[in-house]
């Protein structure tokens, strides 16, 4: 798959017309559960006293795993091949889909049940699927309702965090032929009913990992909603998604990552299902995908390496103003906010989302709440470094003349001046013209240009050096 | 090249820009408190109830019994289905055929879906979390913890432990066994979702109700 079909209806940053950043409402309810879970969350980590010494150790343990990633993965093949699972690897989405279809061959598949996985997202598997004539359907509940209404995830812990329970129930009403309801347990009991059937019927349930245990070959899964449980249980074959980040060298380290993961991630002490899979149980077949997709490109780079630390929690989301205002749609990729926008350059290259690391007023939130302490903001300084000086959107021939016309009218005070007459001059005259060409006409389809004030302050100065001067002598 | 090589080797000279680095230790996660079996019974029964669970206390196996007699009666079950465990079988061992239903092999899924409640036994409990660690070493143990609407795990106080650290060292010794298959589950509460705007359900696609025998 090229890099154009990765990125779904990719676009650099806010470029993309979409209901989730142009709908008040929308983005008023996303503002508010975002901030809600936000608090709710850093309360929870505040109760403990030892959350700042957590972090700092998953950290340095995140740092070994990733400098030890070649040697670690192998041992992890290793030893859940042992336990009965094959493994399998992937360059990039597209040799993913058609492991995933090969194995679906072989075990002649006619219907899916998938838990959920972010890397499935990256590989569109649904479209493939779709493509080949299996009926997949997705299990998580917030990714069901996104699945029925063909939309995409706008977070990745609570994938329809943009819709209201009235949308739910029209969405529900229209797909699934049911009664419209707005009421919460209402629809999770459909969901319920609906998505029983399918698990009974598939023939092959697939999920993420969240941490994939080198020195036992045990597959980790947290979930609340026991989907992951059953996605993984009920059919004969299961098949596991795993970004080559996903590894961990020890499982003496996990309780570390458990209690951080479900904290900072929907504020629980631990998720309602965590599941050490030991491989294959007697009779079902279990596969393994690791893909790279990417990741590779991320590690060479020493300045973001430590974003492949990222556990997935989400919480760089709920903290970051941003995100908050705009939602997901508007980062134009799988992964959204913070931690997306430093993911997706390395996954899709910096000319497909060189917009990306620009997404941020810099604020640090996202660095403050990570439970990695992934240092976010001084990464997508790096980032912005690389995308003006590497071939990107913020690199193109207007970008690069308007920058050295910027350096050399304020590299001297008669350049400034003038520079200064320029710009005056010229605001007064685009305000009586009907339209304006590129991003300026952008900024004015909603706004007035404003007013040029009265004489500049350097003019009034010439003129009389002591006209405003608050002088209490 | 293979996918697998080419992936090794991209890591391989990614790495060679980078110093190598030590394996941390593991870092003491919370400290072990001692805290007496009582303190941890009160610990753990808030914790469960925190997260909607229910817990049923019982002195003795005998007592226990009967208490399952009680909630099969008033909650007008028809057939529960039991891992074929010794907790399982000292508990419902006694139960008639038209009320139990042992795991065995090639159990159909949607009979295991249509039996009352599904019960298991905990290897240990974690007092700090309100969880029940449980093991599921075929499918159909898997599928008792996930297809009946309501679960059912029987434990020993004997079983309690403080949280997640305290348990570990067992769990982890076990974990790394290479014959083991299957999965070790930590249940925290029933089933559960907040996906449609924030707002909490129980019972969304696993058990609408988790009920903790605790016999001692």
């Amino acid at each position: 798959m090229s890099a154009e079909n990765l990125h779904l209806e990719g676009a650099p940053f806010l470029k993309r017309e979409n209901a989730g950043l142009y709908e008040p409402a929308g983005s008023k309810s996303l503002g508010e559960a975002t901030e809600r879970s936000s608090k709710h969350n850093r309360a929870i980590a505040a109760e403990i006293p030892y959350w700042q010494d957590w972090r700092e150790a998953a950290r340095q343990i995140k740092s070994y795993t990733v400098a030890n990633l070649d040697k670690l993965l192998v041992q992890f093949e290793r030893s859940i091949a042992a336990r009965g699972a094959e493994v399998l690897w992937a360059e990039n989405a597209e040799e993913a889909n058609q492991l995933v279809l090969q194995i679906a061959r072989e075990h002649d598949v006619q219907s899916v049940v998938k838990g959920k996985s972010m890397v499935s997202e990256e590989m569109e598997l649904n479209r493939t699927f779709e493509a080949a004539g299996i009926r997949a359907v997705e299990t998580d509940l917030g990714e069901y309702i996104v699945q029925l209404a063909r939309q995409r995830p706008t977070h990745i812990v609570t994938p329809a965090l943009h819709l209201s329970a009235e949308d739910v129930g029209r969405i529900f009403a229209e797909t699934l032929d049911e009664p419209f309801s707005a009421n919460h347990q209402h629809l999770t009991n459909v969901a319920r009913k609906h998505l029983r059937e399918e698990y009974l019927e598939a023939d092959m349930g697939m999920s993420g990992v969240n941490f994939a245990i080198a020195d036992t070959g045990t597959l980790v899964l947290i979930e609340n909603e026991g989907n992951g449980g059953l996605s993984t249980s009920t059919p004969p074959v299961h098949v596991a998604l795993m970004g080559i980040e996903k590894v961990l060298p020890s499982i003496n380290y996990l309780p570390v990552f458990l209690t951080l993961l479900a904290r900072s991630g929907t504020g629980q002490k631990l998720t309602t299902y965590t599941h050490l899979i030991h491989g294959a149980t007697p009779g079902r077949k279990l596969y393994i995908i690791i893909l790279d997709n990417g990741r590779t490109n991320v590690l060479k780079d020493p300045a973001i390496r430590a974003s492949l630390h990222c556990i997935r929690c989400g919480g760089c989301l709920n903290a970051c103003p941003v995100y908050r205002r705009v939602g997901g749609w508007a980062y134009g990729w799988v992964y959204p906010g913070p931690i997306g926008s430093i993911v997706t350059p390395g996954l899709v290259g910096l000319d497909q989302a060189g917009t990306l690391p620009f997404a941020s007023s810099l604020c640090g939130a996202c660095h403050e709440v990570c439970p990695l302490k992934i240092d976010i903001p001084h990464q997508l300084v790096h980032l912005r470094h690389r995308a003006v000086n590497e071939p990107s959107p913020m690199n193109s021939a207007v970008d690069r003349l308007t920058w050295k016309l910027w350096a050399w009218a304020m590299s001297g005070p008669k350049r400034y001046r003038l520079a200064m007459k320029a710009v005056r001059l010229g605001v007064r005259l685009a305000r009586f013209l009907p339209w304006h060409p590129g991003k300026l006409g952008a900024w004015t389809r909603g706004r007035e240009l404003p007013k040029v004030p009265g004489p500049a302050f350097r003019s009034r100065f010439s003129r009389n050096p002591n006209a405003n001067r608050n002088d209490p002598r | 090249m293979n996918a697998r090589d080419a992936i090794l080797q991209r890591i391989r000279s990614g790495l060679s820009t980078g110093a190598p680095v030590s394996p941390p230790p593991v870092p003491e996660v919370w400290p072990t408190t001692d805290a007496s079996t009582e303190q941890l019974i009160e610990r753990f029964t808030g914790e469960l109830e925190a997260v909607q669970g229910e817990i049923v206390r019982c002195a003795t196996m005998q007592e226990a019994r009967q208490k399952l007699a009680t909630l099969h009666g008033e909650s007008q079950w028809q057939r529960i289905g039991s891992a074929d465990r010794p907790l399982c079988r000292e508990l419902a061992g006694d139960l008639p055929p038209e009320q139990v239903v042992w795991a065995q092999e090639g159990w159909a899924s949607n009979e295991i879906g249509e039996l009352s409640a599904g019960l298991v036994a905990a290897e240990r409990l974690l007092a700090d979390t309100g969880t029940c660690v449980v093991e599921c070493g075929t499918p159909e143990e898997r599928l008792l913890c996930y297809l009946p609407p309501v679960c059912v795990v029987i434990a020993r106080v004997e079983q309690l432990a403080e949280h997640l650290p305290a348990a570990w060292e067992e769990i982890a010794r076990r974990t790394a066994e290479p014959d083991r298959r299957g999965e070790f589950v930590l249940i925290t509460g029933p089933s559960r979702t907040a996906d449609i705007e924030k707002i909490l359900i129980l019972g969304v696609h696993g058990p609408k109700r988790l009920v903790v025998i605790l016999v001692g």
